[in-house]
């Protein structure tokens, strides 16, 4: 007898029912997932990398803030003179150009670029013109703020230095500097061809120098940063790569991608579950047919073999199905990113992505058949007829099988993200929530065991529970850890939203009013005419608890380090500045933890209350002397109570109130904020400014709305990879269902003959679907919302929220899927009259 | 960015949840805020309870800008009080309080100099101007603030010592020269005691600067506070012979 049969492939494949399909579906799902999550991935990677070149405009930057020491020059020209890179200098200063021969000055920002600038990313002119058409030696672009102010129009003369330069367009957008960079003045781009006519840049002069390097070999950025850092002063030059300049914006989209990579290979693992169990319960489903191969003389071996190819055709389907889906995706991802991504970035499924997710997919298919083809070798014919469960197999397979499993989604995570340590906790995560689920499954099902229920139907379906080869515990695991790892996306989801959303309610600020003098306020209130609450702001430096220095922040920003983009070194301790503020109570959402009022007795001199965290931080305690200096006011003050503030709450926090009377005579400015309707704010921000010069205007309203574009599409894109696991625990509820039918047709027929109508046993089995499905949709829930907080607080570091409304819809969902399903697995059983199913159970004994 | 966001307080204004790195964009903002959350003004009002110096010391208020502050420095390098030290050492008793506020311009010092006087100073430093030159104030406008407060520090009978500034030469030849003039001119018109350049010898020296090429190292400090300590001894003499 050949290994082989086809006939017997033939026939298993085309009496395949419910289960192959899931089968199919689950190969094919866990297919989708990789090839999408690489698209993606990729796709990011790329917008990122465009974004982060042109942000500097070059692949490498040498900048200093002093002349070049030669051996940077030479290091920098030995590379272009060997072809390595092409090179450009800017000089970048603040100048005060004038209109000649009149009175009108003007403090600009000034850029020389040497021809090349900028290397990456696009200069757009008012003209439309390209840059390099109109900058030549003797013409200079400026910024609009420029002409407005100064009066002066396209085609003028420009003072500058000792050169006199024609203004021959204006600048509409610069990709190396940012819209939201702080500036004293507007920009003025000057050729460098007149960087000695304008006799600016000698000693004296502070000028940012800048080299920008282009690599020809793109592999080489670092090698070339790395030649210039050798003779470069590193205290003095700063050397960036695009790639060491990324922002803040790529570490959020690294979390963001592997979370993304999380999500699917979580559901990479329900899929692998669901291949398994639909696997195991489409075998149970040929244990007849097996029983009679084996006695008429087949092999265990011939049994396996063949069940293998019929599980490796199945396989092929699905992976077929699944990579075909892959390429739908392809259309499908742009417009699910358009608006989250540039634009104008291609959004492509590389060949060599479908590839590698084929292969890790046969992997997993692989490791997931495994255990249910090899319990195959155990099963005897005589089990089988004689309907005794088959003995527990060896379980060293089993284990090892785990092992193999585990160990395949570890090398995942590494591979995606090139981190073992992660890679290390994902595994051990991964374990011990088996585990828990296992355990929680058993300590559930005993509790359960020993509930007595007198109503009847009640009682028939928690002993259907327990009912023998009904796998309950097997499926409540399955289902738990499923629902556990789906319940815990969306938690998660639902938390980001809710932590972008609620930090910027509709009702909160959008327009912020800053540098208001006190003597301005009474008239400044009434030239907005419209409520507001006025906050005073007092800058002032900690500089001592108790007589004693002030405990370290842990980041150790107190050193020299004076603030943003300020100098690097100094190795002194820096006394602490903080924003004070004063006023005779507590604000809206803050109460206090210490201290029996605000600002204790009447006989405490400077009574001062300090925000927990900022006790914490600095080791403050109830009674504390703490000395200030109030911008050149030495003052010490008792710390009469300690206070936190609602998280809830969008009120600005400061670290230390004091009593009205301390501070009032301080040096100090107030600030406001508003809401404002869009369309009205223009016009109010004229009218303020016209009345209070000194006053600056903070308009968020285009920041708030663009960060919330951004969110819904990041919660968008959770959403899309999330339904893919959505979809792969919905297959396993189904598969698990279908798995206890044969036992229920049974009980069916016995119910039916006793007596029981239809009605009756469609609520026994109904009764016990909502039972399954609240025990795993419960221990899914506890397990989920663990996790979700540990994700939330630790990789997004955002606040966690419990959302009761949502694990309640999640665990009613469940009920309501688990008996959907296992009532439509069970209609046929009802409908079948008893005495079919006796009149077999007969002739088979 | 994170980092920073949490150095800052005052960011919570804009976003109480986004400590984390999502907050990227409003960061950003709240970042502006507090670079724009400083100046002030004078209100008569119930006075506070400063610490109180003690009798016989003398006490000298260093009024200024980020230079006085010692912006990128530790406390113990800033000039005040390696001025303090050197005269000590000298065998002065003095006090000396590092009045200094990073990025102020004379007019926010015109704001707050009631505030200062208030501790009724036996001798004033008054290095301010710099982030005028820098920010392109016209100079007539920063000599008529320099001009006020000498003559009211003058009143509250202090002994002023002014240090004259001068600016980066990437501003423009004229704009320099007439920045330059501004401080001989407030000394002479109103008998202040003038010191050339407050950075004389430090300004543009690699060595005795920070890389953002505009503050001194803790070197640096200590070489202006060698070139300001005659005088300031001849302002305390002067001061004490009052």
């Amino acid at each position: 007898m050949t290994l082989l049969h086809p006939t017997f492939i033939r026939r298993q494949l085309a009496t395949t029912r419910s289960q192959s399909l899931i089968f199919v579906l689950c190969v094919a799902l866990s297919m989708v997932t990789l090839v999408a999550l690489r698209g993606f991935g990729d796709s990011v990677d790329r917008a990122l990398t465009r974004d982060a070149r042109a942000l500097i405009g070059a692949d490498v930057v040498v900048q200093s803030n002093f002349a070049f020491d030669p051996a940077v020059d030479s290091a920098v020209e030995a590379i272009a003179a060997r072809g390595a890179a092409e090179t450009a200098r800017t000089w970048e200063f603040y100048s005060v150009v004038r209109r000649p021969g009149e009175d009108g000055s003007l403090l600009s920002n000034l850029k020389v670029v040497d021809a090349g600038w900028p290397f990456y990313g696009t200069v757009e002119l008012a003209s439309g013109a390209a840059l390099r058409a109109v900058l030549a030696p003797g013409r200079v672009i400026v910024e609009q703020a420029l002409l407005d102010r100064l009066g002066v129009q396209v085609g003028d003369a420009l003072r500058i230095g000792d050169a006199t330069l024609t203004i021959a367009d204006v600048i509409t957008f610069e990709p190396d500097r940012p819209t939201t960079f702080f500036s004293l003045g507007p920009r003025v781009l000057v050729d460098g061809g007149d960087l000695a006519a304008l006799n600016l840049v000698n000693p004296g002069s502070r000028v940012t120098y800048r080299w920008l390097l282009k690599a020809a070999d793109p592999a080489a950025v670092d090698d070339l940063a790395d030649e210039v850092r050798t003779v470069a002063d590193r205290d003095f030059v700063r050397i960036d790569t695009f790639r060491t300049a990324r922002t803040g914006v790529e570490r959020f989209f690294t979390n963001f991608l592997f979370f993304l990579s999380l999500v699917g290979i979580f559901t990479l693992m329900l899929a692998g579950i669901g291949i398994q169990s639909s696997l195991t319960a489409f075998l149970r489903e040929r244990h007849g047919t097996i029983a009679v191969a084996k006695t008429l003389g087949a092999s265990s071996r011939f049994v396996t073999v063949n069940f293998y190819i019929v599980v490796l055709l199945l396989g092929a389907i699905g992976a077929l199905l699944g990579i075909l889906l892959g390429f739908v995706l392809q259309w499908t991802l742009p417009a699910l990113l358009s608006g989250f991504l540039p634009p104008d970035i291609e959004l492509t499924i590389s060949t060599r992505a479908v590839v590698e997710s084929a292969l890790l997919g046969l992997v997993v298919v692989l490791l997931f058949t495994f255990l249910p083809l090899y319990r195959l070798e155990g099963l005897r014919p005589s089990f089988i007829f004689r309907k005794e469960e088959p003995p527990i197999v060896n379980r060293l397979p089993f284990a090892l099988t785990l092992l193999l499993i585990l160990g395949l989604f570890t090398g995942l995570v590494i591979w995606q993200l090139g981190d073992v340590r992660t890679a290390l906790w994902f595994a051990g995560g991964a374990l011990v929530l088996l585990l828990i689920a296992a355990l929680l499954t058993e300590a559930a099902l005993q509790l359960l065991k020993r509930w007595d229920v007198r109503w009847l139907p009640g009682r028939q379906a928690l002993r259907g529970l327990f009912r023998p080869r009904n796998g309950t515990r097997a499926i409540v695991i399955t289902l738990s850890t499923a629902l556990g790892v789906l319940f815990c996306i969306f938690v998660i989801e639902q938390n980001l939203r809710a932590s972008f959303v609620q930090s910027y309610p509709p009702d909160a600020p959008n327009v912020f009013f800053l540098d208001i003098q006190p003597d301005q306020q009474e008239a400044f209130a009434a030239t907005l005419g419209m409520e507001a609450d006025y906050v005073p702001a007092v800058r002032a430096a900690l500089m001592a608890v108790n007589g004693a220095e002030p405990r370290r922040n842990p980041e150790g920003e107190d050193r020299g380090n004076g603030g943003e983009g300020g100098p690097e070194g100094g190795d002194g301790r820096r006394s602490p500045q903080y924003t004070l503020t004063y006023r005779a109570a507590l604000a809206e959402g803050e109460m206090l933890v210490r201290g029996d009022s605000l600002f204790g007795d009447a006989e405490t001199v400077n009574p001062v209350s300090v925000l927990q965290e900022t006790a914490d931080a600095r080791g403050i305690d109830l009674g504390d002397v703490l000395s200030f200096n109030i911008q050149g006011v030495p003052l010490d003050a008792t710390v009469t109570s300690i206070r936190k503030q609602d998280a809830g709450s969008v009120q600005p926090f400061f670290g230390f109130v004091f009593a009205p009377d301390v501070l009032t005579a301080a040096p100090q400015t107030i600030f406001t904020g508003v809401r404002v309707a869009p369309d009205e704010i223009a016009a109010l921000q004229n009218r303020m400014v016209a009345a209070f010069p000194n006053v600056t205007v903070i308009d968020v309203t285009a920041t708030i709305a663009q960060f919330a574009s951004v969110v819904q599409r990041i919660t968008q894109v959770v959403r899309f990879f999330s339904a893919f696991s959505i979809l792969a625990g919905l297959l396993i509820v189904i598969s698990s269902v279908y798995a206890t039918r044969l036992a229920r047709v049974q009980e069916a027929a016995y119910y039916k003959v006793l007596g029981a109508t239809g009605g009756w046993v469609t609520a026994v089995f109904a009764l016990e679907n909502v039972l399954l499905g609240l025990l795993s949709a419960a221990l899914a829930l506890l397990m989920a919302q663990v996790a979700a907080w540990a994700i939330m607080t630790w990789l997004f570091e955002l606040e966690y929220r419990f959302l009761p409304d949502a694990s309640v819809a999640m665990i009613a969902i469940t009920i309501a899927a688990v008996m959907l399903v296992g009532m439509v697995a069970s209609i046929g059983i009802l409908r079948s009259r008893p005495i079919n199913f006796l009149r077999l159970q007969t002739e088979n004994e | 960015m994170g980092a920073m966001v949490r150095r800052l307080e005052f960011d919570n204004l804009l976003s109480r949840h986004m400590r984390g790195r999502a907050g990227h964009a409003l960061a950003l903002l709240a970042i502006g805020l507090v670079l724009a959350g400083c100046g002030a003004a004078p209100t008569p009002m119930p006075t506070p309870a400063p610490t109180p110096t003690p009798a016989g010391e003398v006490l000298i208020l260093a009024i200024g800008d980020s230079l006085t502050e010692g912006l990128g420095v530790g406390d113990e390098e800033t000039y005040p009080a390696q001025l303090e030290a050197a005269l000590r050492a000298a065998g002065h008793a003095v006090r000396v309080v590092n009045a200094g506020v990073s990025g102020e311009t004379s007019s926010g010092t015109l704001q707050r100099i009631d505030w200062l006087l208030q501790q009724q100073p036996d001798v004033v430093i008054l290095a301010i101007g710099g982030n005028d030159g820098l920010r392109g104030i016209d100079p007539a406008l920063t000599e008529q603030n320099i001009a006020a407060l000498v003559t009211r520090i003058q009143a509250s009978g202090a002994v002023v010592v002014l240090p004259g500034m001068e600016m980066v030469r990437n501003l423009g030849s004229e704009f320099v020269s007439d920045f330059r003039a501004i401080y001989p001119r407030v000394a002479e018109e109103s008998g202040a005691l003038l010191m050339p350049f407050f950075l004389e010898g430090v300004a543009g020296d690699r060595t005795l600067n920070q890389p953002d090429f505009i503050h001194p190292t803790g070197a640096g400090y200590a070489a202006v506070v060698a070139n300001l300590l005659p005088y300031v001894e001849q302002a305390i003499q002067q001061a004490q012979a009052r």
